[in-house]
């Protein structure tokens, strides 16, 4: 009877390993099947959203949709939404992406965000659109989703971040930085003089958001300082890190952040509302934050006249953050690409363009559907400097690892070398590119 | 995937089919009547507890363990490779280079000889505690169970806010008082896991101080009343009655919470991030599977850290066997 049973187990565990490993390796393949009609007819095609209907974004991407509806009813072609939210940081939606992917029913357009470009084009997630949009409607947009020179996204918003300041400390301190714009950004130098300036005053220079290393925070605000100091982090094609991410280059930009928190210009410890409460001389952060300053915090910052955006430094170049989600076609099972991308252009129009930046407070991602800004505005200086100086993160297979190594050398600055700390990131980043580049 | 599942899961059903056919024909070749009115009884009110406990329990590790043979990419679950001990090599090498996984490797130790023993320590004075009938016991039971029923997640939270770096700490603002200048708990390797352990201990002595207490209540009074004739103390009652007669609850705990403690995950997450001093094995492993996407790798620590946590299960369990 035991041995009964123990044969039962072994041929059920044989099976199930398998019958696992074939099944995975069926599934969900590339097709050529029509896309699906609704009971009158109507071509049905599907756009999977990160976010939750409910949500403000998630209303401004139904009413596009609603409108596209309307637009195509004659056309015969409709749009479905489909709203995962993300859980679980952005692995939930990817489970969602996988397990859509295995069953076969993945949505004909899915948003993502722009750092996985290289990785979901690379696994096949992504359907190559670099002939399906024209080059005159892709010179609209700040910028795209490449990978190994194909366009694989369009991106639904734009962000760039800078240095809030505090007009009120910086008059007190007699600071005056009027002069550092997006067209003429301030140097390494003269960010270290004003954080001098600002210490000499009473008052912590700047809150570098070093603190923020549990998530995507520290890599977006803190990476175009490497890109400044002439750094990278991996070769052009993304599989090399080795050279790049330790390069002398690199190791100046961290430097420079070291620096910062060597002389006490800028700490871990400094907390998260010690900015809006006069504490703290400069913050760094998105435009996200200028609702807050305009509406929150009326006791430090009673109107414009009391706070100011400023840009990034430059070194010897200049560079400044970017990135936010973006549209995709996928490589899913319905071969004519017609009716979808006729969505992807619509939801990607300047109309919806502006649509979804009101409710989200986001820049457009396309040059025609952008404000006219008061010259010198928080806003006008986001955006010119997307324009002047917007580099993109990193474009690799492994983005993920990149942005935990990042997260791990700033952590480490205050007790580690530079040196030490890029060698250990790059050996790890390398390992996980090589990882997926040898399945390939 | 769902097809494969359904697959398995008929042939599963086949196979328990196959496994009573068997054993009601052993049964009746052997003229126990009885016995095959019986079992075909309970096998049927047993069938869907077998189909569940094997749908959502079996099959899954089952996957995972298959899984850590493979290259399988969170990205391209269509295409998985058989990699035979690739993955293995990969988490040797990382050790041996005292990368990521050493780190989580020396931080779960750490954290499982600091966490064990005092949770079991506290768990046990607080049973003694408010083992003893009078005013306010219910009131204490309630208040050391609470940490319990609130989410790990909060409670990460809010021990993130008591340990925040800076004067505005809750914990530095009381050490200010006495002049001692403010600390960064969190980021300071020689605190971090340290202060994770305490609250850890904190949150769940609570309810191992529940199953000592039935344990307490077990303990039969006339024992205690011979002991006190004899004219023991209140330690010798302790050591010669209370605590013989709590062993196989102290087993048991011991068990759950030494396993609880090697699959920490939430609090470094939340409270300090992936970060070296303080990654765990599960952290690692989450790490790998969902950010990383690498869930071969990740299945393959799994498979490791299932192993590892058996043995010293069994391990335990043999050494604390009854004589």
């Amino acid at each position: 009877m035991k041995r009964f049973l123990t044969s039962i187990i072994a041929l059920m565990l044989i099976l199930v390993m398998s019958l696992g490993m074939v099944a995975c390796n069926g599934g969900g393949e590339v097709g050529n099947e029509d896309l699906p009609t609704d009971s009158e007819g109507n071509t049905i095609v599907k756009i999977m959203f990160h976010v939750d209907k409910s949500s403000t974004e998630g209303q401004a991407y139904q009413k596009r949709i609603n409108a596209f509806n309307a637009e195509y009813k004659d056309k015969g072609i409709k749009a479905q939404a489909i709203f995962k939210a993300r859980s679980a940081g952005a692995s939930g939606y990817e489970t969602e992406l996988q397990n859509n992917k295995l069953d076969g029913t993945l949505a004909d357009i899915i948003t993502f965000d722009a750092p996985n470009t290289a990785a979901y084009a690379n696994s096949g997630l992504l359907y190559d659109i670099s002939e399906l949009i024209p080059k005159e409607d892709q010179d609209k947009f700040f910028s795209l989703n490449m990978y190994d020179g194909k366009l694989y996204g369009l991106p639904i918003q734009e962000s760039s971040a800078g240095f809030f300041y505090n007009k009120k400390i910086f008059r007190a301190a007699s600071i005056d930085v009027s002069g550092f714009t997006a067209e003429n950004p301030w140097t390494f130098a003269q960010f270290k003089d004003v954080c001098a300036r600002l210490e000499a005053h009473g008052v912590t220079a700047v809150d570098m958001r070093i603190d923020a290393t549990k998530d995507e925070t520290a890599p977006y605000l803190l990476y175009p300082f490497i890109y400044a100091a002439g750094g990278t982090f991996v070769s052009e094609d993304g599989y090399t890190a080795d050279g790049y991410y330790n390069s002398a280059a690199t190791a100046k930009g961290f430097q420079f952040i070291k620096d910062l928190i060597k002389e006490g210009y800028t700490s871990y410890s400094i907390g998260a509302t010690d900015f809006f409460t006069g504490k703290v001389g400069m913050y760094l952060s998105s435009g996200w934050t200028i609702p807050d300053l305009d509406n929150k915090y009326r006791e430090s910052f009673a109107s414009r006249d009391d706070w100011g955006l400023l840009p990034y430094p430059k070194d010897v170049n200049a560079a400044s953050a970017t990135g936010s989600w973006s549209y995709a076609i996928t490589n899913n099972h319905h071969a004519d690409k017609t009716a979808i991308v006729e969505l992807l252009k619509w939801m990607t129009s300047a109309e919806s363009s502006r649509a979804i930046t009101d409710a989200t407070g986001m820049i457009p991602a396309r040059k025609d559907a952008v404000k006219d800004y008061a010259v010198g505005s928080p806003e006008y200086t986001l955006l010119k400097q997307l324009e002047l100086s917007g580099e993109e993160r990193p474009v690799t297979v492994a983005y993920p690892t990149f942005s935990i190594t990042f997260n791990q050398v700033i952590f480490g600055l205050n007790n580690s070398e530079v040196s030490d700390l890029l060698n250990r990131a790059t050996t790890t980043l390398q390992d996980a590119i090589d990882k997926i580049k040898d399945r390939q | 995937m769902i097809t494969s599942t359904i697959i398995i899961f008929i042939l599963f059903l086949l196979a328990f089919g196959g496994f009573v056919a068997y054993d009601l024909a052993t049964a009746k070749r052997r003229k126990e009547v009885y016995r095959v009115k019986s079992s075909a009884t309970a096998y049927l009110m047993l069938l869907p507890s077998v189909a569940l406990a094997f749908l959502f329990i079996l099959l899954p590790i089952l996957y995972s363990l298959g899984y850590a043979f493979t290259d399988y990419y969170l990205l391209e679950p269509n295409k998985i490779n058989f990699t035979f001990l690739d993955n293995f090599k990969d988490l040797f090498r990382e050790i041996a280079e005292k990368g990521m996984l050493y780190n989580a490797i020396k931080n779960t130790a750490t954290f499982v000889i600091g966490v064990v023993p005092l949770q079991i320590m506290l768990a046990l004075l607080l049973a003694l505690f408010v083992n003893r009938p009078g005013f306010g016991s219910k009131i204490f039971k309630v208040c050391f169970f609470a940490p319990v029923v609130i989410s790990l997640s909060i409670t990460a939270f809010l021990w993130e806010q008591i340990l925040a770096s800076g004067e505005g700490g809750l914990l530095n603002s009381m050490l200010s008082v006495f002049g001692i200048p403010p600390h960064d708990w969190l980021r300071d390797p020689k605190t971090a896991m340290p202060c994770i352990i305490l609250l850890s201990a904190w949150q769940g002595c609570g309810y191992q101080m529940l199953i000592f207490l039935s344990g307490l209540s077990n303990i039969r009074n006339d024992l205690y009343e011979a002991a006190s004739l004899d004219g023991a103390n209140r330690w010798h009652k302790f050591w010669l009655v209370t605590w013989p007669g709590l062993r196989s609850t102290f087993v048991y705990i011991l068990i759950t919470v030494f396993i609880g403690a090697c699959r920490i995950l939430t609090q470094p997450m939340l409270m300090t991030g992936y970060m070296s001093h303080t990654v765990t094995l599960s952290y690692y492993m989450y790490n790998s599977g969902y950010t990383e996407r690498l869930v071969g790798e990740s299945s393959a620590v799994a498979l490791l850290m299932t192993i590892f946590i058996g043995g010293i299960t069994l391990i335990q369990r043999r050494a604390f066997r009854e004589k």
